[in-house]
């Protein structure tokens, strides 16, 4: 199944998303990480993130850019965390963000289970410079295709799970 | 305790007033996070705090989390903590409404 995991900041989206993943049976799990340190509040987001994930058996594969490098095992479950730093590294650091949707489509077709958490940045009322609207015109488009791709799409509210499709996940 | 969240000026205030008369209603939990953080409180922990001291207490909330992530740390790190706070009240309540339009959905 492929689930589209979404929230605001700091709502608990990663934690449900994990225990997403670790309600399938544990066939290699595998954690996709785009996320790419460069201060010591990034530091600390990962130190926070490795510790939730510790002991539930995943394997951490970086990659900030071009996905379709990432190669996975048949059978496992995979969390791609997150759409709007893969996008940012994409369109901000020399990548391609044409690649991800078809890179994701792949993904998803190599592995079981495919949980990717993205982030609802649609809300504040504030016009951005240039690149900032156009990167969240994109986010938002990625967003909307991924959904359309994605069995179950789970918005979470402040640790609560709301499903917009699909059906709930005994998690 | 029993949470009313929504954008900003969604009807989560008014409604908790008016469905919980004579409970002790604390409006603008996100200002009171930010405050804590101002004091130097771990947002959780303040959280947890008012869930043993206030547990039949209605709170409402503006959700501020959904924009693109402030440049600014100090409020990057409030929209954060009031999220991380709000789980545990979500957690805490026995009921959650979400506001949009001054309709209330309950999600818990």
């Amino acid at each position: 199944m492929i689930a589209l995991v979404t929230g605001g900041s700091g709502c608990g989206k990663s934690t449900w998303a994990e225990k997403l993943v670790s309600s399938f049976p544990d066939e290699g799990r595998v954690y996709i990480a785009t996320m790419q340190v460069y201060d010591e509040e990034s530091v600390r987001r990962v130190a926070r993130h490795r510790e939730q994930r510790a002991g539930k058996g995943f394997e951490t594969v970086e990659c900030p850019k071009d996905l379709a490098k990432v190669q996975v095992k048949p059978g496992s479950t995979v969390l791609l965390e997150d759409i709007p730093n893969l996008l940012a590294n994409e369109m901000f650091d020399g990548g391609d963000t044409d690649r991800i949707l078809p890179a994701i489509r792949d993904l998803s077709e190599a592995c079981r289970h495919l949980i990717i958490v993205t982030n609802d940045v649609f809300r504040d009322g504030i016009i951005y410079p240039g690149s900032t609207q156009e990167y969240i015109r994109r986010l938002a488009g990625l967003n909307r295709n991924i959904a359309c791709l994605a069995d179950t799409v789970c918005e979470v509210v402040y640790s609560i799970p709301v499903i917009l499709k699909g059906e709930m996940p005994c998690v | 305790m029993k949470l009313y969240i929504g954008g900003i000026c969604q009807g989560q205030e008014e409604l908790a007033r008016k469905d919980n008369p004579g409970a002790e209603i604390l409006i603008g939990f996100h200002e009171s996070v930010r405050e804590a953080l101002s004091r130097g409180e771990d947002p959780r922990a303040f959280a947890q705090r008012i869930c043993g001291e206030k547990p039949d207490s209605v709170i409402t909330a503006d959700e501020v989390g959904a924009g693109i992530v402030p440049i600014d740390a100090g409020e990057r790190a409030y929209r954060e903590a009031v999220g991380r706070a709000l789980c545990v009240i979500a957690q805490f309540s026995r009921e959650v409404w979400r506001f949009t339009c001054g309709i209330g959905v309950r999600i818990k």
